[in-house]
C-alpha cells in the first residue's frame, strides 16, 4: 500500500520490516521526506538495509526523525543488513538525536522590549558622543599647551582631503540651488512685478541658510562617512591599537587633526557655497526676469546686510564640530569585524545630518531670540 | 555518477602564468575516492592558485580540471552547477555571511538547493553543527561573536551541509591554537573516515600533515615534486623538502 522506489512495508506475523531501496541521498531528500510523511507505522518495526545503495547522513537524519517515537529508532538491534559505512552513518545520526534535546526556537522578544532596548541604546549613544566630545576637547587642550602635540602634516592631509577635494561638488549643488530658488521665488514674484525683490530674498535665504545647511549636509556625507570609514578600519587592522603601544594617543594623532581640519574648512566651503548660489542666481535673474547682473549686485547690496553671511558663516565650524566628532567616534568605537563598519558608516551620515538640522533650528530660534 | 572507482579529482598538466612569471609548469595529479590528501609548498608555489584553478574560481593557462569526470573549463554551465554541489570549498577566513547567524549560514545552501521542509532544514543545521563540533547554542550567534576556531567549524558545517563528496580545505589550521587545531584535524579525519569524504586540503601545519594525511603533495619549482605517503615524501632527496622537515626530524632522532 504505502510502497514506493525508497521503501516498502512488509508485515508478518510477529513484525513489521521497512525495506529501504536505492540511494538515499541529499538530491532526492525532498522526494522521501514526502514519501515518509504518508507512512504509519505499528510498532515494532525493523529497518532492513540490504537494498540500500548509499546513505548519507540528512537522509539518516529525515528517516530517524520519521520513525521517531517507535521503538526501532532507539533499538538498533532492530537494524539489519546496512553495510558497514552506512551503518556507521546512521549510528552516528543517531548519537546526534540522542544527545541533543528538541531546543525551542528563541523567544521573540515584544514590543515594549524593544522599545526599551532601543530607547537605552540611543541613550547610550548620546552619552558615549558626550563622552567622546568630552575627551577631543581634552587633547584639543593638550595640543594648546604643547603645540608640538599637533601634527601638522596630517592637519594639512586633512585640510586637502575635506577642503579642496570638495570645492566642485559643493559649487556645483550650491549654484544649483541658487538656480532652483530664484525660480521658485521669481514665478510669484512676477506676478507682482515684483521682480527686483527676489534679489532680497536669493541673498538673504541663500548665505544665511540654504548654503551652511546644504554644505553641512554635502560634507557630512563625505567627510563625516569617510572619518568613520578610516578610523574604523584602522580600528579592524589594529592600527589604533599600535599607535596606542607606541606611545602615542589616538586623540592627538587621529581625531584632533580631523575635527580642527573640518573645522577650519567648513566656513571656507561655506562662502564657496555663498559665492555660487549668488552666482547661480544672478545667472536666471537676467533671462528670467530681466534683472541685468548690475542691477542684481546693486540690489544685493542695499538689502543684503553683512550680517546675514556672517551668521551663516558662524554656523559652519559649530556643524563641522558635530560632524567630525560624530564621523570620530563611530570609527573610534566600531565593533571588530567588517559589518560593524557599514553600519557605523552608514549610521554616521544619518546622525550627523539630523544634528546638522536641529543644531540649525536651534539657531534660528537663539538668533530670532538675540534679534541678530 | 561514473563508475565509484574513477578518481574524483584529475589535475593534468596545468600551466599558470602572470604575466612573465609562471606559477605552475606542468602540475598533474589525481586524487581518489575517500582519501585525505594534503598540498604543501613554500610561500609563492601557488597552491592557492591551484586550488582556485581546481573549484574552478580561476582559469589556468593551459591544463585541464577534472572533478567527477567533468571537465571544470569546458563544460556547461548546468553540468558546472551540478558538480559545485557535489563539492564544498572552506576559506581561509571562513567567508561566512557576516549579515546571518550561524544558523542561518548553514541553512543558505539547503535552502536555495533543497525543497526540504522547515523542521527538516532545521534539523540537518542542528546536525550539521553537531558533526562540525559545534555546541547546539552557536546556531544562534553572529559570525563576529565567535572565536577563529569556532568560525571555521562553522565554515565547515556549511561546506558540508549538502553532503558534498570532496572537501577543499584552504589552510584550516592558520591561525589556530595547537589544541584547537588538533580537533580541527580530528574533525577532518572523521569526516573521511564516518562520512566517506574526499578531503583536499592545502596547509603549512606540519602536525596536520604527521596526524591524519592519507597522502602528500609537494608543490615546487612549478611542478609536483613528491607525491606519496608522508613517510614516502619525507624520504624524497631534495633540499626543500629536507628543510621542511627537519625540525621533526631532529625531534624524532632526539627521542
Amino acid at each position: 500500500m504505502s510502497d514506493t522506489r525508497w521503501f516498502a512495508v512488509q508485515t508478518d506475523a510477529e513484525r513489521t520490516t521497512l525495506r529501504l531501496a536505492g540511494a538515499w541521498r541529499l538530491q532526492h531528500l525532498a522526494e522521501i521526506e514526502a514519501a515518509l510523511a504518508g507512512l504509519r507505522l505499528p510498532t515494532p518495526v525493523a529497518v532492513d538495509g540490504s537494498a540500500l545503495t548509499s546513505i548519507d547522513s540528512a537522509a539518516a537524519l529525515v528517516l530517524l526523525r520519521a520513525l521517531q517515537g517507535t521503538q526501532s529508532a532507539e533499538d538498533s538491534a532492530a537494524w539489519l543488513g546496512f553495510s558497514a559505512a552506512n551503518g556507521r552513518i546512521v549510528e552516528k545520526v543517531r548519537a546526534h538525536l540522542g544527545a541533543t534535546s528538541a531546543a525551542g526556537p528563541p523567544r521573540r522578544p515584544g514590543a515594549l522590549a524593544v522599545l526599551g532596548r532601543k530607547a537605552s541604546a540611543l541613550a547610550d549613544l548620546l552619552g558615549g558622543h558626550l563622552n567622546f566630545f568630552g575627551a577631543t576637547l581634552a587633547a584639543f587642550g593638550d595640543a594648546l599647551i604643547q603645540p608640538r602635540r599637533l601634527r601638522l602634516r596630517e592637519l594639512t592631509v586633512q585640510l586637502d582631503q575635506t577642503g579642496l577635494t570638495a570645492i566642485p561638488v559643493v559649487a556645483l549643488v550650491t549654484m544649483l540651488i541658487g538656480i532652483v530658488i530664484t525660480y521658485l521665488l521669481g514665478l510669484q514674484a512676477e506676478k507682482y512685478g515684483a521682480n527686483i525683490f527676489v534679489v532680497d530674498g536669493v541673498g538673504i535665504g541663500a548665505t544665511r541658510e540654504f548654503a551652511p545647511i546644504i554644505v553641512a549636509v554635502i560634507v557630512a556625507g563625505r567627510s563625516g562617512a569617510a572619518f568613520t570609514a578610516q578610523l574604523g578600519s584602522m580600528r579592524l587592522t589594529e592600527e589604533t591599537d599600535a599607535i596606542r603601544t607606541l606611545g602615542l594617543s589616538p586623540m592627538q594623532v587621529l581625531v584632533v587633526p580631523r575635527v580642527l581640519a573640518l573645522m577650519i574648512v567648513l566656513p571656507l566651503l561655506v562662502f564657496v557655497g555663498d559665492v555660487m548660489s549668488l552666482v547661480g542666481a544672478m545667472a536666471i535673474a537676467g533671462p528670467m526676469l530681466d534683472v541685468t547682473p548690475s542691477a542684481f549686485m546693486a540690489r544685493l547690496h542695499e538689502a543684503l546686510p553683512v550680517r546675514h553671511v556672517f551668521v551663516g558663516l558662524a554656523k559652519a565650524p559649530v556643524f563641522a564640530l558635530v560632524i567630525a566628532v560624530i564621523g570620530a567616534r563611530m570609527g573610534m568605537t566600531v565593533g571588530r569585524d567588517t559589518r560593524a563598519l557599514g553600519i557605523a558608516t552608514t549610521s554616521t551620515v544619518v546622525q550627523s545630518i539630523v544634528a546638522v538640522i536641529l543644531l540649525d533650528a536651534v539657531f534660528a530660534v537663539l538668533m530670532q531670540a538675540l534679534d541678530i | 555518477m561514473k563508475t565509484e572507482n574513477a578518481p574524483v579529482i584529475e589535475v593534468e598538466a596545468i600551466v599558470s602564468r602572470f604575466g612573465a612569471q609562471t606559477v605552475h609548469d606542468g602540475v598533474s595529479f589525481t586524487v581518489e575516492r575517500g582519501t585525505l590528501v594534503g598540498l604543501i609548498g613554500g610561500s609563492g608555489t601557488g597552491k592557492s592558485v591551484l586550488l582556485r584553478e581546481i573549484i574552478g574560481l580561476q582559469r589556468p593557462t593551459a591544463g585541464r580540471v577534472r572533478l567527477f569526470g567533468t571537465d571544470m573549463w569546458h563544460a556547461p554551465a548546468n553540468e558546472l552547477d551540478a558538480v559545485r554541489r557535489r563539492f564544498g570549498m572552506l576559506f581561509q577566513d571562513g567567508a561566512l555571511f557576516s549579515s546571518l547567524t550561524v544558523a542561518q549560514n548553514v541553512a543558505v545552501p539547503l535552502r536555495e538547493h533543497t525543497h526540504l521542509s522547515s523542521a527538516t532544514v532545521d534539523a540537518l543545521v542542528a546536525l550539521r553543527l553537531q558533526q562540525a563540533g559545534l555546541p547546539a547554542d552557536a546556531g544562534a550567534k553572529m559570525p563576529s561573536e565567535l572565536s577563529g576556531g569556532m568560525r571555521k567549524r562553522a565554515a565547515i558545517a556549511r561546506a558540508i551541509a549538502l553532503e558534498p563528496e570532496v572537501l577543499f580545505l584552504d589552510e584550516p589550521t592558520s591561525g589556530l591554537d595547537p589544541i584547537t587545531a588538533r580537533g580541527f584535524d580530528r574533525l577532518v579525519r572523521s569526516l573521511v573516515d564516518d562520512l566517506g569524504l574526499t578531503v583536499f586540503l592545502v596547509t603549512h601545519d606540519l602536525d596536520t600533515l604527521l596526524g591524519v594525511v592519507d597522502r602528500l603533495l609537494v608543490l615546487a619549482r612549478g611542478r609536483v615534486l613528491a607525491d606519496g605517503t608522508v613517510k614516502e615524501v619525507m624520504a624524497v632527496d631534495d633540499a626543500w623538502i629536507r628543510e621542511y622537515f627537519s625540525v621533526r626530524r631532529i625531534d624524532s632522532d632526539g627521542s
